[in-house]
């Protein structure tokens, strides 16, 4: 290709560019905007101020006054790091479970198990309240993650990219003497590297984020959540935004971060990719 | 002989199998269908949720909700986020893939993250900002003044109409970047040759699109439809955060209203609500089931 | 390779942050001092009654929910017993996020039927308890037996608490209703605090108008999702939206009235009606676009918040429809001891002596809070009758003291708040051009079919 040919194909894209330029700055204003507020007064903020101003540690200072964001912190990290550890195990065994070893059997549960996302958290919100507080587990990371480490979701996906595993690799490692659980360990998880990933991000930010069911389960300041502690700051009798704005901010530099870091196997991982 | 032993092998597998994917099964029977069975029998009931007794009729609370004016704004309101905002977000996030995937594109990857950013805030992040920005003194306002556009401030989330378009925004915002994702992964899938072939063909960009992007994508956009009728029939965060339902109940969601009536207003109508619940779960299993039916391709 | 370093680098990671998390948690724990039993107690999951505490200790939980106000009285009263009655004693407070996280509190515990995870006391709104006895008449331990005064007390306050002549709860704020003004705006369109006091509501209007015109602030405002207007008005003139445990909407004319002028003071630009609670503080009160504040006294705290308006306000009674200084009361909350308190004695004792009788406890919750109490005896103190400087150094807190001894008692019922949600509604669709009959009759059919009736 030519240097002359290449110059016209980017300026045919010019207004793709334009475009693009115009999706990507309205996908990244509200963070910047929300940057901004964290270093501005309350009162500025609600006066739509854009700039911004120099009140950023004040607003840290009042931020951490009285209330423990670093427990909050830890806390979300806990219960975020548990709850994927624990469901990328049990849902990519079942995932590897239900494609490779299908029957007719096997694949009437998988569509029930389907039905499960359908059910909307609220039905199910109280009977799982009782139980939980039942088995006396209310406050603990056990309340948070219980519902949620076999989700439908991520069976669904795991299974999918099952298709792509290799059955013959399989074959061929009986044959060597391998057991069935050797074969998952060994050989399969090392493979859908970047499934795991994606997984592990769709799960994290899941648990990160989860407000409703831990409002309920995790009434304990000590147990507090990131979420709840934002949420907590816009209650009141009287809301300070930018104090409000600098813990959203808190709050989502981690699953940005992890984002970020994990971008390229989340999308091969979509994909299906087998590595 | 030979036959008996490979049948027990295969025996062995099925059973090894069955090990693999007991305990997602189990986690889900104990923490999905068996508080969905209990709350069944709880929608039969009524009373305040200490001592609650058996509603005469039976039905009493699943024939209540058709004549509850408030739940059947909130379907009503669920119904149009649902129409107007899935299809503009999805048709917008295949737009945005099938952009991306343009291998003379530049900055692809800056691009891809910009649009994806979005989805890493929490709901209750995201609801509180585009509150602000949308506020009768907020930003967006100030800005709409400035350039002349508006006349004076707006109390966008104060008036009904305008108030259902910001969460719509708010929600377009928040997911088509999730949703893009999925299609570019699909898109990357398919042979870049056969765009090669349409284009000697003589195919242009829409014929290209409608002719494979969307046909060869059709799993992918079933998949995402399924997730995002079954998120806007759930839609909560949104209502609750940004508008709190209002102005006069009127952008209020299901699953808002039926939250209310659990915890939210105190009212602790567990059995009422408990059968709302129930059909929206219904509403959710009829159109994923129209959905499937409609996208099957496979004979 | 690459790949492999990544993966590991993001294991590592994970690990770390995983141990500084447990770590960091642990000594922000301990280091607050004052939660007790410090440790992070709640990840291994052996904090069983996480809710209240153990038996004959010298500790006590409380769930409350605002630290600039109702937080700070608890803490008040904590360092008076302390000082005074028990040098041992701990109270823990459990900060929730609003009001609504102690309703919802109050509902799982009790609809699950394991009040384990209720601290030893509550605090909320009163409107609630008559609604709670009823439903979960286990799960509250009534105080007829404490050693308090119950005439030191509003009449009107007590009621809410005392169900079937027993007294469940201890008063902690009141919500006596204050009309504020800001007098320098009054005085611009040729009116002063005099002149408001005990005007009719036609008057009020006429010098909403002349400060809208003058200033362009309106003298009221009011969220529109939790529209107190009504209640407050209503009960001014001795009138309830309830009548013998049923909704008293449409054949009730002071009502309809009260109601009209809300809408015709909208109209006018008079009243102000932002969406939510936040809009009303922070962009209304805070945003320095109003003249006028009327609600309990708990807002007095927000309206100080603009401190640039120091000096320029002052407080009066309510206009009333034909005239006359008028009286309410809006909101406030008491302290309830549940039935997973196993230290019934000591929570009676904290209660009497503190929010019972101690005046230090209730001067200090209004230094340090803006907590007005209900206790008539603490309105004669010092603290109390010393001038307010936001307020134009009038002894603001005396005069509520004394309004608050005025407030008529009316029949209260457990679907307030749902009334008061389907009359907002009513309003703003009649604001919107719809017809006030036709509104108050739906407000009062959905009134109905929410209490079953």
């Amino acid at each position: 290709m030519t240097e002359k040919n290449r110059s016209m194909i980017q300026r045919r894209l010019i207004p793709t560019y334009i475009f693009l330029g115009i999706v990507a700055f309205i996908s990244v204003f509200p963070f910047y905007w929300m940057i901004s507020a964290a270093t501005n007064t309350s009162f500025d903020v609600s006066q739509g101020r854009i700039l911004p101003g120099g009140y950023l540690m004040e607003n840290f200072k009042n931020l951490v006054a009285g209330r423990d964001l670093w427990g909050a912190m830890g806390n979300s990290f806990l219960y975020a790091i548990v709850q994927t550890i624990l469901a990328l195990l049990v849902c990519s065994l079942a995932g590897f479970g239900f494609e490779l070893y299908h029957d007719k059997k096997k694949d009437v549960v998988f569509s029930i198990l389907l039905l499960a996302m359908m059910i909307p958290g609220v039905a199910t919100m109280i009977p799982l309240f009782k139980m939980i507080s039942n088995m006396g587990l209310l406050n603990t990371v056990w309340a948070f993650i219980l519902p949620s480490i076999s989700t439908p979701f991520l069976i669904m996906m795991f299974r999918q990219n099952s298709r792509n595993f290799p059955v013959d690799v399989m074959e061929a490692a009986r044959i060597d003497g391998l057991t069935e659980f050797q074969i998952f360990f060994r050989m399969y998880m090392p493979m859908m590297k970047s499934t795991y990933a994606a997984a592990a991000v769709i799960t994290f930010m899941n648990a990160w984020n989860a407000y409703l069911w831990p409002k309920v389960t995790m009434t304990d300041p000590k147990a507090q959540t990131m979420p709840m502690l934002i949420a907590n700051l816009a209650a009141g009798y009287t809301t300070d935004y930018g104090v409000l704005m600098l813990g959203v901010l808190f709050c989502s530099v981690p699953t940005m971060v992890i984002f970020f870091v994990l971008q390229k196997q989340f999308a091969e991982g979509i994909t299906g990719a087998v590595k | 002989m030979e036959k008996r032993k490979g049948a027990d092998l295969l025996q062995k597998q099925s059973r090894a199998g069955w090990i693999f994917l007991a305990p997602a099964t189990l986690m889900i029977a104990v923490m999905s269908f068996w508080p969905m069975i209990s709350a069944f029998i709880t929608s039969l009931k009524t009373g305040s949720s200490a001592n609650m007794q058996w509603a005469n009729p039976v039905t009493y609370n699943y024939t209540r909700m058709f004549s509850d004016q408030l739940f059947m704004r909130s379907v009503g309101n669920t119904f149009l986020y649902l129409a107007v905002q899935v299809p503009i977000m999805l048709i917008f996030a295949i737009l945005l893939a099938q952009l991306l995937n343009n291998k003379d594109l530049r900055l692809k990857g800056f691009f891809r993250t910009c649009v994806f950013l979005p989805c890493a805030t929490a709901l209750v992040s995201y609801s509180l900002i585009f509150k602000s920005l949308f506020a009768t003194e907020g930003l967006v306002n100030t800005i709409l003044v400035n350039l002349g556009i508006l006349s004076e401030n707006y109390n966008f989330l104060g008036n009904s109409t305008s108030a259902k378009i910001v969460i719509i925004l708010a929600l377009i915002w928040r997911w088509t970047g999730y949703n893009m994702v999925f299609y570019l992964a699909g898109l990357q899938n398919i042979e870049y040759s056969v765009y090669e072939a349409a284009k000697i063909d003589g195919a242009n960009g829409w014929k290209t699109f409608w002719n494979i992007t969307v046909p060869l994508l059709k799993p992918t956009i079933i998949m995402t439809f399924i997730m995002s009728i079954n998120g806007t029939l759930q839609l909560f965060d949104e209502s609750v955060n940004l508008t709190n339902g209002g102005p006069a109940n009127s952008t209020i969601t299901m699953s808002h209203y039926i939250y209310n009536n659990t915890f939210g207003t105190g009212v602790a109508n567990f059995g009422y609500a408990t059968a709302m619940a129930f059909f929206v779960f219904i509403m959710v299993g009829i159109l994923a089931l129209i959905n499937m039916k409609v996208g099957d391709t496979r004979d | 390779m690459k790949k492999k370093l990544i993966s590991m680098l993001l294991a590592g990671a994970m690990v770390l942050s995983l141990a500084a998390c447990g770590g960091g948690g642990g000594n922000a724990n301990g280091g607050s001092g004052d939660s007790g039993d410090g440790g992070n107690t709640q990840t291994e999951g052996t904090d069983e009654s996480a809710g209240g505490s153990s038996e004959g200790g010298n500790t006590l939980t409380v769930a409350a929910w605002d630290p600039a106000f109702n937080i700070s009285a608890l803490k008040a009263a904590e360092a008076d017993y302390k000082e005074n009655v028990n040098k041992d004693f701990v109270l823990e407070i459990k900060e929730q996020a609003g009001s609504q996280d102690i309703e919802t509190l109050v509902t799982t515990a009790a609809s699950s039927g394991n009040y384990e995870t209720l601290p030893d006391m509550v605090l909320f709104q009163d409107h609630w308890i008559q609604q709670y006895v009823r439903d979960y008449p286990d799960a509250w331990k009534d105080v007829d037996d404490i050693d308090i005064n119950w005439d030191d007390f509003y009449a009107e306050k007590l009621d809410y608490s005392t169900i079937e002549g027993k007294h469940y709860g201890v008063p902690l704020d009141g919500g006596t209703v204050i009309m504020a003004y800001r007098v320098d705006l009054l005085k611009e369109a040729g009116y002063s605090i005099d002149d408001m006091k005990g005007i009719t509501w036609e008057k009020f209007i006429e010098v909403g108008k002349a400060v809208k015109e003058k200033t362009g602030k309106a003298l009221l405002c009011m969220n529109s999702d939790g529209n107190d207007l009504v209640y407050m008005m209503l009960q001014a003139e001795g009138v309830s939206q309830f009548k013998d445990g049923k909704p008293n909407i449409t054949g009730n004319d002071t009502l309809k009235q009260v109601v009209q002028l809300v809408v015709d003071m909208t109209k006018e630009g008079i009243l102000l009606l932002p969406n939510s609670w936040s809009d009303y503080t922070d962009s209304a009160i805070q945003g320095d676009q109003v003249a006028g504040v009327m609600n309990g006294n708990w807002i007095i705290p927000t309206i100080q918040k603009v401190e640039a308006n120091s000096g320029k306000w002052e407080i009066t009674t309510m206009p009333t429809i034909k005239g006359g200084e008028g009286y309410a009361s809006n909101g406030g909350s008491s302290l309830y001891i549940t039935a997973n308190c196993q230290n019934v004695e000591l929570a009676k004792d904290f209660l009497a002596y503190t929010f019972g009788k101690s005046t230090v406890t209730y001067d200090n919750a209004l230094k340090d809070g803006g907590v007005v109490s209900t206790y008539i005896p603490a309105g004669k103190s010092e603290v109390y009758n010393e001038g307010v400087e936001f307020f134009n150094n009038t002894p603001i807190y005396a005069q509520i003291s004394e309004m608050g001894s005025h407030v008529k008692t009316i029949e209260q019922s457990s679907y307030h708040y749902t009334c008061r949600e389907k009359l907002g509604a009513a309003i703003i669709n009649i604001v919107n051009g719809g017809d006030i009959d036709e509104e108050l009759k739906n407000a009062e059919d959905q009134l109905n079919f929410e209490m079953g009736n």
